[in-house]
């Protein structure tokens, strides 16, 4: 069966509302978003967030999340969680709060390398560096777009931290360098997902094919 | 042209030059199918999900809405938790989250939290509401193209669910050092993340512009 694809036949299926139009119709009659038959510069956009994430990832993890300053600071500090991300999973985990210990390596080490490592590999796909097959890498999309967002748990445990915490002169807690540069994180690899194009997977993918 | 009452175990009315779509995975143009409600159309070539007709789209949509408005009153009205340590009492709402975050010298990171945790999810659920409620009856209200167009910005960035997981965390971490003690707000919170799921998975977004696009139509 010989299948067409709706950008062979100058057909674009629009980015908001999904209607077929010619592309060289400009914007969307429909809903008046811009239509493009691809998204538009996909995976140079990808590739520099990806870039720009991993850059931001160094200082996440390196650096304090939570400031804690007060005379509580050491008993306190030992089970509010230390100074940086890791060493927060680090003082749950030997304090027996494997739940607790769990989430947070999951949202701070395991679905921002995940979705970053997927995506660098998606990008590779697209531009033909890899070999394996169309379907898989949808599915890796699909778990890259819904993962992504569970990473800003620990962004805001760190506001619930700082807005309970309120002992006055005794103990404050504020949100550390470490906070703002993991929201970036998550806020960048969310976008680095939405401007990836799975489409272009099976333009490599067929293009390949037929030759 | 007057509008005529739709059966709602039926597929959806078409908009003129609706008849294909392009699979938002391969590109593949494919004639659209028809779908009874409660089920899908898949792509002919990557086997990917294409749309789907849910029941009673319009009804859930508006309902799951309409109660998820309501109960945002609740969790801004009623606290989360609430903190007693060295006779300081200390409570959570969404709102005293984000600003002592502005408070202790991180403002673009409270407007982060009152964006993924107060207005977006305000706008999603605001939004839809003004776009299912009057298609309920055939209407498109002024300006719904440019509504429905926010709902779509707003939806990656509603991250309630994500806040309510960030709760749970807190309190195992706080009640071990501290008592903690549950408010409303926190049962609210829960009811809220279930209602705003179900008002965003309660009808397919091609659904939802088709049906725009015909009331829009019929009021021109």
């Amino acid at each position: 069966m010989k299948l067409t694809r709706a950008a062979d036949v100058g057909l674009a299926s629009c980015h908001t509302c999904s209607k077929v139009s010619p592309s060289k119709l400009g914007n969307c009659p429909r809903c008046g978003s811009p239509l493009h038959l691809r998204k538009v510069d996909s995976l140079n956009r990808t590739w520099a967030l990806l870039v720009a994430s991993a850059v931001l990832y160094v200082p996440a993890m390196s650096l304090p999340v939570m400031d804690i300053q007060g005379i509580g600071t050491a008993a306190f500090g030992g089970t509010v969680g230390g100074n940086t991300l890791i060493q927060g999973v680090i003082t749950f985990w030997s304090s027996g709060s494997y739940f607790v210990a769990i989430i947070i390596f999951t949202a701070s080490v395991v679905i921002p390398i995940l979705k970053v490592a997927i995506l660098v590999w998606l990008c590779l796909a697209a531009s033909g560096k890899t070999k394996s097959s169309a379907k898989n890498h949808a599915l890796l999309y699909h778990v890259t777009e819904a993962i992504g967002r569970w990473s800003m748990v620990d962004i805001f445990v760190v506001a619930i931290m700082v807005s309970l915490i309120q002992l006055g002169t005794l103990m404050t807690i504020r949100p550390g360098p470490a906070a703002l540069s993991f929201a970036a994180v998550v806020i960048l690899t969310m976008l680095a997902a939405m401007s990836f194009d799975p489409r272009l997977l099976w333009d490599r993918h067929l293009s390949q094919s037929n030759r | 042209m007057k509008i005529e009452r739709h059966d709602h175990r039926l597929a959806w009315p078409r908009p003129e030059n609706s008849d294909q779509v392009a699979c938002k995975f391969c590109d593949t143009l494919q004639k659209a199918p028809n779908t009874l409600e409660g089920e899908a159309a898949y792509c002919l070539h990557c086997e990917g999900m294409l749309y789907q007709n849910r029941q009673r789209s319009l009804a859930r949509a508006t309902a799951y809405s309409s109660a998820a408005l309501i109960l945002m009153v609740v969790v801004h009205s009623f606290p989360f938790l609430s903190v007693t340590a060295a006779s300081n009492r200390s409570e959570l709402t969404l709102w005293a989250a984000a600003i002592s975050l502005i408070d202790k010298g991180s403002p673009i990171l409270g407007l982060g939290v009152i964006l993924f945790t107060i207005i977006a999810p305000l706008g999603v659920a605001l939004s839809l509401l003004y776009l299912a409620a009057p298609l309920r009856h055939g209407i498109a209200l002024p300006g719904t193209t440019m509504v429905a167009r926010w709902l779509e910005f707003f939806q990656p960035w509603s991250m309630l669910e994500v806040f309510l997981l960030g709760l749970i965390v807190s309190l195992m971490k706080l009640g071990e050092i501290t008592e903690v003690y549950f408010g409303t707000g926190l049962w609210a919170l829960g009811a809220l993340v279930l209602c705003l799921a179900a008002a965003l998975s309660g009808i397919d977004r091609r659904e939802l512009w088709d049906r725009l696009e015909i009331a829009q139509q019929n009021h021109s």
